[in-house]
């Protein structure tokens, strides 16, 4: 059965024909509700598993949309090839019991679990993966642009009913650490449906195989799921059958409403003021976990004054990391010198990079053959306070050393929209990279590779050729300790170079109510994977 | 209802025509003006350049504003509001999801400031200068400076967060089931349905956010109540009336009562639309999944069609709100017809 | 000279009006003076991360805020911020809306339709929605809030004096002055204006506390005015989420725009009983 609710509509078009339609429907369900209470019986017995996050769903389709927040419904309404499970992450097989690959590194053979169900009984066939690929690449959004550089169309065959190879365009090392991006889908169910691939259905229903069923999706509310009693991989143990992921937008809501028991968890990366407070709670667990997030200051190094090296170093001596980590988030995160996360392969141990330190920011600036004469503009984002308070303290630094900031807070689209072309790419602006896929190339691959340019991730506009060939190299070897060394060398130049200020590697305190159990946390998705959890 | 009547409704109505249609072209123009990259939007924070292109072209974002106009009010004339370029779903249908949950609130904070701004207005025009008039206008005039994102941060802090006897926000409990959907307010569902549970959780949490919005608007009735009806009592004509020496009672009842009903039926035109703007920042305030709270966000992630759609939505409402109030008045007030 | 004294008696034994002018009085002294008043005048840029969220104390009278900033000094300066937003907005206001709306209002041709055309056009959606959607567009700062505030609300004065002045219309007297051949300019700056002036001045009393509001809107939704300019709206925005615990934070801002917005409206509605020569002739 697909998902639906109350906006899991049609394509009915009149308004009162459809409001006809939902209130008789919704009616009759309601009668039958009262006289026979199926439903209500069982929910008195099974608690519903509640989780509050700060941002509105934008979609339900697993290939339109590719962020934090969606994980959830990704991790818990689809099923991917393979999977990352708890931390530091480790891939699984999922669907997929194993995999080959050819020995010019360039064709990837998956071979699927047999009896693996789709929500409607359908089987999970190779057709079916091939399908969902052939979708991500054709619609273009969300993870997509991780495969569209390295994969075409017609790269994907079903070789057999549970076997499906990937012909990738080139050699390409991390192909098994993006597939956790890359979920699969019902083609019986999306064909037909409305919108290019289905597109207009699935944004509001479900198509999948993961251990959850979606009930209902209320836009700008959130959705709830029941368990798949039918999951591949089976259920042991105690678990919990209702779940619920919910929209709170303030922080101080999410934080009173958990700590009064109406939801059972919430995000892990709130203000350092209330994680204390929720520490201090008696019927909350704080989980503490070495996350793989870091946050940093981008720079524009193409637009003068950041294309001067010393101006970067000057500015990367200006801002008190200090303050930042230790004052302002009371020492719950790990200062990270470089790009890579600390606590990721290819991170180079002895690391120092910069430190606050007006003299020398001082000496840097005079080395400097391009002078900065002009205001810097920073850009905070909208509701995310920490990045304000991180520029505050760069402004308060540089202004120090003379150099004037200008603060100008945007959003998230805009400015990822305008990081993806040089011009309007912005002079500084801050942001966290977070874990899409646990492989170096999700940081410094894709970071500062000038072959990636125009994407948001690589909005420093960094051109090193040893850099990109080192990068370039990494991407194509299979050997992990020629990756890391090839990894490590890049780092180093990297930071030599100024390229962004690295401020700090997130540490995820999930604040649960006690009687959630056998929380499993990964970077990638944050917990959120509800199979694993029961409540006492 | 006469001829004359219903050719002044029918008038009223022609009206308004241009008025939605200048609305709709100023606020296209301005929604064009808007920095970030439409296209980029749509693509994703993950997409390709390539990727980004291709979707300009889909959408047409490359041609000329007035093409691109023409396109969107053709589409339009369809019924056709397009779709959001961020949730990927029909503007049309995130607004019919939304508007429920909107109306409710400003149906009870109109009725709450209605019921209690318009017997208050006319006390304290009749008693002008009495206690109860100053103090109203102490009341009022604090009413009208409270920001009114700020008095629902204040009711949150003290009722929600330190007495914790109301809760922070949103339309219903996290463990209540919505009631059966027939109208999507969740209060008269909820009555219809029997469904005592929902009933007791939705009347609870429209609480704080509907007087607050109530606040704002219930302080402006009073005070143009109030103003409207001294107006009347200024005139010369009852002066004259007075003068001529008709009791002061039917002076009242003949023109005061009247004229004070059409001050405040023409208040109404103005205190839907205080309200309507009022949601935008208590729906934000009270995470109240409803119209303001979906046009704010789409506002700040520059989501075109589903701006468009909202201030569209927005611009029918209040222009057929203040028509049916015009033809309200004429029913009161033949006179106003004739003009 | 005689009729000023006058108004000044009773304007000074109108509690309310002179309670609000006294506010307001003492908002431009703050304004004015603000780096001599505020304990910590450097705080509106300076950060003192070791001193966050203090709560009010000898030393900071209204507490700090999350960059460890004395609350009292950025409301002090914040009141310049608020002024300027204020008067300049409302000013633009007037200056386009009355003379646009005496124009519409005297002359009964096809320029007057056009003028009120335009104007429903804008007031047929609610203010702040079409605020906050310039003030995005034109990417948010002071001078966008300024901009949006002014954009969208003449109208309002333009609908009022309108209105005004075809009421006026009506009566015996301007037919009148212009029978005697007074021009049409004459006319409406002689006759139309000072008698559609009391309600032009309880408009704009409205309209600065009702612009204060609106800018504290929009700085309070992120689209106003940017860190960190100690806006109020701006202040509120940031503390929420340091809620409930750093009550202060968010509780003196808002005190702060209720006092001042409270000062414009006291003020305009006591000045609007003094200067609306009909109310003398009233019933009391």
């Amino acid at each position: 059965m697909e998902g639906r609710g109350p906006s899991g509509k049609g394509s009915g078009n009149g308004v009162t024909r459809r409001d006809f339609i939902k209130s008789v429907g919704m009616g009759s369900l309601a009668l039958s509700g009262l006289q026979l209470h199926p439903l209500r019986a069982w929910a008195a017995e099974s608690p519903r598993f509640i989780w509050g996050g700060p941002s509105e769903f934008q979609s339900m389709d697993p290939h339109a949309i590719y962020d934090v927040t969606s994980e959830n419904l990704r991790l818990n309404l689809y099923d991917h090839l393979y999977r990352y499970l708890d931390n530091p992450p480790k891939i699984h097989p999922w669907l997929a019991e194993s995999f080959t690959v050819s020995d010019d590194e360039r064709t990837w053979t998956f071979r699927l679990r047999k009896g693996a169900k789709f929500h409607n009984g359908d089987e999970v066939t190779a057709e079916a993966v091939k399908y969902s690929m052939e979708r991500l690449l054709a619609l273009g959004k969300g993870a997509s642009a991780l495969f569209k550089p390295v994969i075409d169309a017609e790269g994907v065959k079903a070789v057999d009913r549970y076997t499906v190879a990937f012909t990738l365009k080139e050699a390409y090392a991390p192909f098994l650490s993006i597939m956790p991006t890359f979920c699969v889908v019902n083609p019986k169910v999306v064909e037909g449906k409305a919108g290019p691939w289905g597109s207009e259905w699935l944004s509001q229903n479900e198509a999948g195989s993961g251990a959850y069923i979606l009930e209902e999706y209320t836009p700008g509310v959130g959705w709830k799921g029941k368990r798949f009693k039918d999951h591949w991989m089976g259920w042991e143990g105690k678990h919990v059958d209702r779940i619920e992921f919910r929209t709170i937008h303030e922080t101080a809501s999410r934080v009173m409403t958990l700590m009064k028991g109406d939801i059972h968890g919430c995000d892990g990366y709130l203000p350092v003021e209330q994680i204390a407070k929720l520490e201090d709670a008696r019927d909350i667990t704080v989980y503490e976990e070495q996350s793989m997030r870091i946050c940093l200051i981008r720079m524009h190094n193409q637009r003068p004054p950041f294309n001067d090296v010393h101006v970067r170093r000057a500015i990367s001596y200006a801002f008190d990391y200090d303050s930042f980590n230790n004052e302002i988030l009371k020492g719950r995160v790990a200062r990270n010198p470089g790009p890579i996360p600390n606590n990721m392969w290819g991170s180079p141990d002895d690391l120092k990079g910069y430190s606050f330190d007006l003299e020398k920011a001082k000496a840097e600036l005079a080395e400097a053959k391009v002078k900065v004469d002009r205001p810097l503009n920073i850009h905070p984002m909208t509701g995310y306070s920490q990045t304000d308070d991180a520029a505050l303290i760069l402004q308060a630094g540089l202004r120090q050393i003379g150099i004037d900031v200008n603060i100008i807070r945007e959003t998230w689209p805009t400015l990822s929209g305008k990081a993806k072309d040089m011009d309007t790419s912005p002079d500084m602006w801050i942001h966290w990279v977070s874990t899409y896929y646990a492989d170096p190339e999700n940081w410094i691959g894709e970071m500062y590779s000038s072959s990636r340019w125009g994407a948001w991730k690589a909005s420093s506009w960094y051109k090193n050729p040893e850099v990109d060939d080192l990068l370039a190299r990494a991407r194509t070897v299979s050997d992990r300790t020629v990756r890391k060394e090839l990894y490590e060398k890049a780092s180093r130049i990297v930071v030599d170079d100024a390229a962004d200020i690295w401020i700090y590697n997130t540490k995820w305190y999930g604040p649960y109510r006690k009687s959630v159990k056998g929380l499993r946390f990964c970077p990638v998705g944050n917990g959120q994977e509800c199979r694993w959890i029961h409540l006492a | 209802m006469n001829r004359s009547l219903l050719i002044y409704a029918c008038k009223r109505v022609v009206y308004a025509v241009p008025t939605i249609l200048g609305l709709l072209v100023l606020v296209f123009v301005i929604s064009r003006v808007i920095p970030a990259d439409p296209a980029a939007l749509v693509a994703g924070e993950m997409a390709t350049p390539q990727q980004v292109e291709a979707l300009r072209k889909q959408y047409r974002f490359d041609e000329p504003l007035p093409v691109q106009l023409v396109l969107y009010l053709k589409r339009l004339a369809k019924g056709d509001m397009g779709k959001s370029l961020y949730s990927g779903r029909k503007v049309f249908d995130d607004l019919v999801d939304r508007f429920p949950a909107t109306l409710e609130l400003t149906l009870v904070s109109m009725v709450l400031s209605i019921l209690i701004g318009v017997p208050l207005g006319i006390l304290a025009a009749l008693k002008r200068n009495s206690v109860l008039d100053h103090l109203l206008r102490g009341v009022t005039v604090a009413g009208l400076a409270i920001a009114s994102f700020w008095l629902g941060i204040m009711l949150q802090l003290f009722f929600s967060m330190w007495l914790g006897i109301t809760p922070l926000g949103g339309r219903i409990g996290m463990s209540v089931d919505p009631p059966a959907s027939i109208t999507g307010m969740y209060i008269l569902d909820a009555l219809l349905t029997l469904n005592g549970r929902a009933l007791w959780s939705a009347a609870v949490h429209m609480i704080l956010p509907s007087l607050t919005l109530a606040f704002a608007s219930f302080a402006t009735i009073t005070r143009f109540t109030r103003s409207g009806v001294l107006d009347v009592v200024q005139q010369d004509f009852i002066t004259y009336e007075r003068a001529m020496g008709l009791p002061p009672r039917l002076v009242i009842y003949k023109y005061l009562l009247r004229n004070a009903i059409i001050a405040t039926v023409t208040q109404i035109g103005l205190l839907f639309g205080l309200l309507l703007a009022g949601t935008v920042v208590i729906e934000t305030v009270f995470d109240w999944p409803g119209l303001g709270l979906y046009a704010f966000n789409a506002i700040v992630l520059s989501d075109y069609q589903a701006i468009l759609g909202v201030t569209l939505l927005a611009g029918i409402a209040y222009v057929t709100v203040n028509l049916l109030v015009d033809i309200a008045l004429s029913l009161i007030d033949p006179r106003k017809a004739e003009t | 000279m005689k009729g000023f004294r006058l108004a000044w008696k009773k304007f000074t034994r109108d509690r309310l009006a002179f309670t609000g002018f006294v506010i307001i009085f003492v908002l431009l002294l703050a304004a004015l003076f603000a780096p001599v008043l505020a304990p910590y005048p450097e705080d509106t840029f300076q950060i003192h991360p070791a001193d966050r969220l203090q709560p009010p104390s000898a030393e900071h009278l209204l507490g700090t805020d999350s960059m460890g900033r004395d609350i009292l000094s950025r409301l002090l300066f914040g009141t310049r911020v608020t002024l300027v937003i204020a008067v300049i907005a409302v000013g633009v206001s007037l200056l386009i809306g009355v003379p646009l709306g005496l124009v519409a209002g005297y002359f009964e041709n096809l320029f007057s339709e056009g003028i009120m055309r335009v104007a429903d056009i804008f007031l047929s959606i609610p203010q702040v929605i079409l605020a906050i959607f310039l003030a995005q567009s034109f990417r948010p700062s002071i001078r966008s809030v300024i901009l949006a505030l002014s954009i969208t609300y003449w109208p309002w004065f333009t609908r009022i004096v309108y209105a005004e002045t075809r009421a006026l219309k009506k009566r015996a007297f301007l037919e009148a002055t212009e029978a005697v051949g007074a021009g049409s300019l004459r006319t409406i700056v002689l006759h139309v204006l000072p008698n559609v002036s009391s309600s032009i001045i309880v408009r704009s009393s409205i309209g600065m506390g009702f612009t204060i509001l609106t800018a504290a809107t929009l700085g309070f939704l992120g689209v106003g005015a940017q860190p960190p300019t100690p806006e109020w709206g701006v202040t509120i925005a940031e503390s929420r989420q340091f809620l409930p615990d750093a009550w202060w934070y968010a509780t003196f801002p808002g005190l702060a725009i209720f006092i001042v917005v409270m000062g414009f409206n006291m003020l305009g509605d006591g000045l609007r009983d003094i200067l609306d020569p009909r109310i003398r002739r009233g019933f009391d």
